[in-house]
């Protein structure tokens, strides 16, 4: 189960949040928690490095693209390396949104159309589209090019 | 680069000032502005823009009031009027958002059924996402035909929307959800990827408590070709947890591990790193299956992507604990990612080359680490020195390398707990390597110089109490202990008088000095100091008594209390004020409650015998050796020589629960039955264990002592004593029956009835073996200990062990026998060994000590053979150790 998909500003101000599966007094925890990791070992991170940690069943892969700080938050079968290909699916779907990179502004000046790409990625804690033209095709409702 | 991207993005920030589009948003003006959906010409792009705001308000933690949410979810429902392709999308997502009530879905569901039964496949998908995420069960039969068409459906998006929504019904609805499986077999064959990923895991969960079914789909689909990385990486997780269930072949080949080998040599760096993971979590597996996966592991360590580096690092760290050996080739690649960016990565690959370093890498290791403890946290911290506390016990003869190491990461900046590890650690490490004393106490009398928690200082000051004044030169502790008493709080003032005062008792040339410093202390602010100050100067200058001789000034310093401070607290309190002086020896020395060792094994059924043998030194306890002393039936069985682990004769959960600890002294065996009565509706009187000894022909019971009542939860010992011939390894087995009066209780008064009735409860048989009489006592260098004993005392003989499962089931039955401490980490055999020496240590009944050397052998059909040489102070009892292998 993909736990939590976070966007954060670099202040740390959440601009996007979905939790799957986490009692709602957990939330603010996990928030402040993930937070404090970006703080942490974000600055001076180039764009789009990853960064890891974990604890027991619970991984977390988090990132800077542009101005906004990414975390995922998945356990099970979400582990780190799928969490990668999860947190990758999301920032080229974002890049191709956004045409770059996105500072804080063109984030939100593209938030719907980010909002639905998300949607089509992660669904209930699923990790349901990977590939990015597919996701920009399917939030127009138009159906996926097959290879 | 770097300069013109920073002026960028300052740009971007004054432009975001000023201009963020959600800058000043207010949820009530949003909500008015929803009234745009009411509007008979709907502006598509508007009404977009109007639910982007609604979602952000959502996404910021914003809540709608039911009022409100109601009133957004009908109008929302109002745009499924709109064609507008980009508008339908959002109004999907707005509602799945929404999550409208049981009494609301009435409303939108024939949309959705509408969009569901649609020819726009899109409209399908998203449809069915949107009504799996809201219905319930009842609406979800209704439309479960066309979620079976759909996930049979040709267009990959909708299969795949229909998929995902089984997995998440399959929580809610499970009983539905199973009907589907012949669909969803049939989608597994899928072209398509993601269609197969999703099929997959929906029918594993499906089948995931039918065995039979899950071994038969991974059979099917190890044969055939998964296309999806993602799918791939299930099925290795299915498999390896088929290949677990099943164990290994009759012919020693393992079901399935050619698939995984098979996956080590895939395109997708994440089947390979599942294959290798899945590899080294295999049950018992052999250096020969090990090897492939630990070269891909190897590899990935030196990737350009940190996943993959933390994943790789991550394994290979769990392998060493099981295996060291098979991954000392990677130290290289290893040693190189302590400067790695990613803490955890580093603080992984440190704790990895702790577990397979050696000897003679332990100071190079040291020398990396030093830079990299600066920059990490203090959870990472904590986990290295852990680390680095198992490495010294490992090899004592490093100790100084790693006991200066812990000492200078004790100076630097860190909060309590890490503070504390490294204090335990150095504790831990003086009591087990005798050479390292001297210096670990130094070090932390250099900490309490400038500790600011007063825990830690209390405990340092202590510990330094008792080991201090045995050290060559007592006398250089006294400026660092009597400085706490000038500069420190008050507990840890009272910490420090305590201190003074057992150098004082424990070292003569050192008591006139020792006068000066605790006369100055009885001006404290403090009473709790003045008070120990005045105490300890007047039992230390003969002016109070505690006892007749100097011994008995000693047990009152250094002996812990020796009354439940329940029952000195009752008697306080029941003592009024008078001329005779308030008398300790009446206070009641019965205790209501188990001392803490045995509470807490009786919990966890394991934890008893597994501390016995991780522990490194089993001494005997004070606590019992003062329990048993203060019952006069045992007051003359001379000196307890150990005290077993306790030993549950009860399943966990019974309406009793009972364990027995065995007392071994030099004539007799004392039986101590510790007892919980787990029935609130009943109290137990006259409790007393019927011990039958026919099985234990040289045991004779001589004393038994009943426990006089046992309440619910209350726990309470009964005692069996029994006499053996002195100088004889006694052995034998015990049968045990508990018996005792039960009365009834009611439950709201608490109150017992006065009738009761005899019954008794059958007991697990307790067994006395050859262990029960050895201690287990650690060396800090076998080598010089074994050439410091009399060759002469050696007694050398070889037997053959038969076959066994493994080396290391027949080292480890060995050691079990002796009840011997392995040393230097000898007693880890490591995988697919032909050969293995297992060094033990201990001391034997009478305070004999023993050294054992044992060197074993496997041959192909698994006989195993083994030498066995032993040296001890008394030659008879090396030839007693061979009649305890010879007979176990």
């Amino acid at each position: 189960m993909i736990l939590a998909v976070l966007f954060a500003n670099s202040d740390g101000n959440i601009l996007i949040e979905r939790f799957h599966g986490v009692p709602a007094e957990e939330r603010l925890h996990w928030r402040s928690f993930l937070v404090k990791l970006g703080s942490e070992n974000l600055k001076g991170s180039k764009n789009e490095e990853l960064h890891v940690a974990s604890h027991k069943s619970v991984s977390i892969v988090y990132t800077t693209i542009g101005d906004v700080c990414l975390y995922i938050v998945g356990k099970d079968e979400y582990d780190e390396l799928a969490l990668a290909e999860v947190i990758f699916a999301i920032t080229s779907a974002v890049k191709d949104v956004c045409g770059k990179p996105p500072t804080e502004r063109l984030f939100l000046d593209k938030y719907g159309r980010i909002c639905l790409c998300l949607d089509e990625i992660v669904w209930q804690g699923l990790l349901e589209n990977t590939e990015k033209d597919r996701v920009r095709r399917l939030t127009r409702l138009k159906p996926p090019v097959e290879p | 680069m770097a300069q013109p991207l920073v002026v960028k993005k300052d740009d971007d920030l004054d432009e975001e000032e000023y201009y963020s589009p959600f800058l000043g948003i207010e949820k009530g003006a949003v909500l008015q502005e929803a009234r745009v959906f009411h509007d008979p010409q709907l502006d598509a792009r508007r009404c977009c823009q109007v639910i982007t705001k609604l979602l952000y308000l959502l996404n910021q933690g914003d809540t709608f009031t039911k009022v409100e949410a109601t009133e957004v979810f009908f109008a929302t429902t109002k745009l499924f009027q709109s064609k507008d392709a980009g508008l339908r999308r959002m109004v999907y997502l707005m509602i799945k958002e929404l999550s409208p009530s049981a009494d609301e879905v009435i409303i939108v569901t024939s949309s959705l059924m509408k969009d569901m039964n649609s020819k726009t496949d899109m409209y399908r998908a998203n449809a069915i996402r949107v009504l799996c995420r809201i219905i319930d069960s009842t609406l979800l039969t209704q439309i479960e035909r066309y979620l079976k068409q759909a996930i049979v459906d040709k267009n990959p998006v909708v299969a795949s929307a229909a998929l995902v929504s089984g997995i998440y019904l399959l929580q809610t609805s499970p009983e539905v959800v199973k009907r589907w499986s012949n669909e969803v077999q049939e989608a597994v064959q899928s072209r398509a990827a993601l269609v197969q990923f999703h099929a997959l895991a929906l029918l594993h969960q499906i089948r995931q408590n039918d065995r039979l079914a899950v071994s038969k789909l991974v059979t099917s689909l190890t044969r055939g070709s998964v296309r999806s990385p993602l799918a791939q990486c299930l099925l290795i997780r299915y498999t390896s947890q088929v290949i677990r269930e099943s164990g290994v072949n009759q012919g020693g080949d393992r079901p399935f591990f050619d698939f995984l080998e098979s996956c080590l040599r895939n395109k997708a760096e994440m089947v390979i790193l599942e294959a290798a993971r899945a590899i080294t979590e295999l049950n018992g597996v052999t250096s020969r299956e090990l090897t492939p996966a630990i070269t891909v592991l190897q590899l990935f360590l030196s990737s350009s992507k940190p996943v993959l580096r933390f994943a790789a690092v991550r394994t290979l760290n769990k392998v060493a604990s099981t295996h060291p050996l098979a991954v000392t080739n990677c130290n290289i690649d290893m040693e190189s990612l302590i400067s790695d960016q990613n803490r955890s990565i580093a603080t992984l690959a440190i704790t990895t080359l702790l577990k397979t370093g050696n000897e003679s890498s332990v100071d190079r290791l040291m020398k990396q680490m030093t830079n990299f403890m600066s920059d990490i946290a203090d959870e990472f911290k904590i986990v290295v020195v852990e680390a680095i506390r198992s490495l010294c016990l490992k090899f004592p003869l490093k100790y100084r390398s790693l006991m200066n190491f812990l000492s200078n990461i004790l100076r630097e900046e860190g909060g309590f707990e890490y503070k504390k590890a490294i204090v335990d650690s150095i504790i831990i490490l003086i009591r087990d390597i005798p050479d390292a004393k001297e210096s670990g106490l130094f070090h932390l009398c250099e900490f309490i110089e400038d500790c600011e928690f007063t825990y830690l200082s209390t405990q340092i000051l202590h510990f330094l109490g008792n080991e201090g004044p045995k050290t060559s030169d007592p006398s250089k502790y006294i400026r660092y202990i009597y400085n706490r008493v000038i500069l420190e709080n008050a507990t840890v003032r009272a910490s420090a008088v305590s201190t003074l005062a057992k150098f004082g008792a424990l070292v003569d040339s050192l008591k006139p000095r020792i006068f000066v410093l605790l006369r100055r202390c009885l001006f404290d602010g403090d009473d709790e100091v003045r008070d120990r100050a005045t105490l300890y100067f007047k039992l230390l200058g003969g002016e109070a008594t505690v006892g007749e001789t100097e011994k008995d000034v000693n047990e009152f310093l250094f002996g812990s209390l020796d009354v439940p401070l329940v029952n000195l607290e009752t008697s306080l309190r029941n003592y009024e004020p008078s001329d005779v002086p308030f008398d300790i020896s009446s206070v009641s020395k019965e205790t209501k409650s188990q001392p803490l060792a045995e509470k807490k094994s009786t919990g966890k059924k394991s934890a008893g015998p597994a501390s016995a043998v991780s522990g490194p030194v089993s001494t005997v306890d004070a606590s019992y050796e003062k329990l048993l002393s203060s019952i006069p039936e045992f007051a003359d069985f001379g000196k307890l020589f150990k005290s077993s682990a306790p030993v549950e004769l009860t399943e966990a959960e019974t309406e009793y629960s009972v364990n027995v600890v065995k007392h071994i002294f030099d004539g007799h065996v004392v039986l101590q039955y510790n007892c919980t009565n787990t029935i609130p509706e009943q109290l137990l009187e006259q409790v007393v264990v019927f011990v039958d000894a026919s099985e234990a022909d040289e045991f004779l019971e001589v004393a038994s002592k009943p426990l006089e009542s046992l309440p619910y939860d209350s726990p309470g010992r009964t005692f069996v004593a029994f006499e053996k011939p002195e100088g004889v390894i006694a052995t034998g087995k015990f049968s045990n029956i508990l018996k005792f009066i039960v009365k009834e209780v009611d439950p709201s008064t608490g109150e017992a009835e006065d009738d009761g009735v005899e019954d008794e409860y059958q007991l697990e048989d307790l067994e006395i073996v050859s262990a029960d009489y050895m201690l287990k006592v650690g060396v800090s260098n076998f080598r010089n200990a074994w050439e410091s004993m009399d060759p002469e005392s050696e007694r050398v003989d070889e037997y053959g062990l038969g076959v066994r499962e493994s080396l290391a089931e027949a080292v480890s039955a060995v050691i079990s026998i002796l009840g011997m401490q392995p040393c230097e980490g000898t007693d880890v055999v490591p995988s697919n060994s032909r050969s293995h020496t297992c060094l033990l240590s201990g001391v034997f009944i009478g305070n004999v000590k023993v050294l054992v050397r044992l060197s074993f052998g496997i041959s192909a059909p698994k006989e195993v053979a083994m030498k066995l040489a032993v040296r001890s102070d008394d030659p008879e009892i090396s030839d007693k150790i061979h009649e305890i292998v010879a007979n176990g």
